[in-house]
């Protein structure tokens, strides 16, 4: 079949021209030429909307400010293991079982000022985020207190758990484990950690790309319930670190990662 | 001279190879050209300005970050970047719903109704828009005065002065052109020619 001649299909769209009755008859029989009817006056109908869009006004400087905090971020992240971290870098054979070459090394020390629309950001964009830990309640797992008054949290129901275990240069008998409980909280329960001059910081890394935020600060005591952003999606911070952070005016990571495991349902 | 790209710049190959290859100065060169085109997506579908500045700066990071998966013969650098503010943007609606669902669920509220256009209308109208821009001057020039000013054919060559048969075969081509921008880089769902890479 002859189809017609593209300019008459272009004019026929814009309602140029009137259909003849040859014309008419085609397009009624094939539908290769009236679904390029259509496209064409659905494309002239976009080309009518783009007037307003002619003088969109250019975005805040600001913005850019924050894509290249984002950036220098990001890349600070994987490059910090070589550079600032003040340990031996971990081999493979460091990480904790289970855990494989996806984590990534310890980060360096960053850069301060950026961090406070860094974390907005974290969490805004991870909003997609209640959806994981709404998904894991199919595979609930109610777990009930086995050591009496040792858990803080009693009987709750878990989302999700991670067996810590040393890492890099700690001593291997330093260990841990994380659960996330269905009220929102990660309850962490240490032993063994090494004495550092400063305190514990308890952080939730993303594997893929490095970033991470921090969740709280681990005392002294063997436990400790720290409430989770509503919004985190676990499938992806699914890292459980725990550093070992100095007295300084540096909110980052210390590059010092003590303990680290991984999320699992 | 249109906002979504400057006439007077080098051609995208040029930019999109030196995004590709990391080259830093071409992320702000990206931005600067398609920057405002992803927020404009943003704001026009989102209710929240930060929400939308937020949409913006990540769909940044995010392109800049992944870089390496850009493929530029599947589509344009523009059609990529819209791509993934295109997602950002969806993520932070459904994420909306969800959380005026749960809002609702206590407040026992009926469903809002959420105005604005849909994400995929405001990218293949922006992907117009940038092709509209890149057509040869006499092309634009008489979509220009179809679209905007509803002229006919006819009326377009007495306002313009050039011939009929002219003007009708600038309207062609250009209407072509748009055609197949639209399919490599729209996002809207429809019947597509196989064999297209379509931009999804």
């Amino acid at each position: 079949m002859q189809h017609l001649d593209h300019g008459r299909l272009v004019f026929l769209a814009l309602g140029e021209s009137e259909a003849d009755t040859d014309e008419t008859t085609h397009l009624d029989t094939c539908a290769h030429c009236r679904g390029e009817v259509e496209s064409l006056r659905h494309v002239a109908g976009l080309g009518t909307s783009t007037r307003s869009l002619r003088e969109l006004p250019a975005p805040p400087e600001a913005l850019w400010q924050g894509i290249l905090a984002d950036v220098r971020e990001a890349e600070a992240t994987p490059a910090g293991a070589a550079g600032s971290v003040r340990r031996q870098p971990p081999t493979e054979a460091d990480a904790p079982t289970g855990t494989g070459s996806a984590i990534p090394p310890a980060p360096g020390a960053r850069s301060r000022g950026r961090r406070v629309r860094w974390r907005r950001w974290v969490t805004t964009g991870l909003t997609a985020a209640a959806a994981a830990l709404l998904g894991v309640v199919g595979t609930l797992v109610v777990v009930r207190s086995g050591e009496g008054t040792t858990d803080p949290a009693g009987e709750q129901v878990v989302l999700a758990s991670a067996p810590l275990a040393a890492y890099g240069p700690t001593p291997p008998q330093a260990r841990g484990e994380a659960r996330v409980f269905d009220d929102g909280r990660l309850h962490l329960h240490v032993a063994n950690l090494p004495e550092v001059p400063g305190y514990y910081e308890v952080w939730l890394i993303n594997p893929t790309n490095g970033r991470m935020f921090s969740v709280g600060v681990l005392g002294t005591g063997s436990d400790v319930l720290l409430p989770l952003p509503p919004t985190v999606d676990l499938t992806e911070y699914s890292v459980v670190d725990i550093s070992a952070e100095r007295f300084d005016d540096d909110p980052g990571h210390s590059g010092d990662s003590l303990l680290r495991g991984v999320l699992a349902r | 001279m249109t906002a979504v790209r400057q006439r007077s710049e080098p051609p995208e190959d040029d930019l999109a190879d030196r995004f590709r290859a990391g080259d830093e100065s071409a992320l702000r060169e990206a931005y600067d050209r398609y920057g405002r085109a992803v927020l404009h997506l943003a704001t026009s579908t989102l209710a929240n300005r930060s929400d939308a500045e937020d949409a913006t700066q990540a769909t940044f990071v995010g392109a800049w970050l992944g870089r390496d998966t850009f493929d530029p013969s599947r589509g344009s650098l523009l059609g990529w970047l819209l791509g993934i503010g295109r997602r950002k943007v969806v993520d932070r609606l459904r994420a909306t719903a969800r959380e005026n669902r749960v809002a609702e669920t206590v407040r026992q509220l009926p469903e809002p109704v959420t105005g604005g256009p849909d994400p995929e209308t405001v990218v293949d109208r922006l992907v117009v828009a940038d092709e509209l821009a890149r057509l040869p001057q006499d092309q634009r020039r008489m979509l220009e005065l179809a679209f905007y000013d509803d002229l006919t054919h006819q009326q377009i060559a007495a306002v313009t002065g050039v011939p009929l048969g002219t003007v009708k075969s600038h309207i062609r081509r250009g209407m072509a052109s748009l055609k197949r921008r639209w399919e490599v880089d729209g996002a809207a769902p429809g019947p597509r020619p196989a064999g297209l890479p379509g931009a999804r």
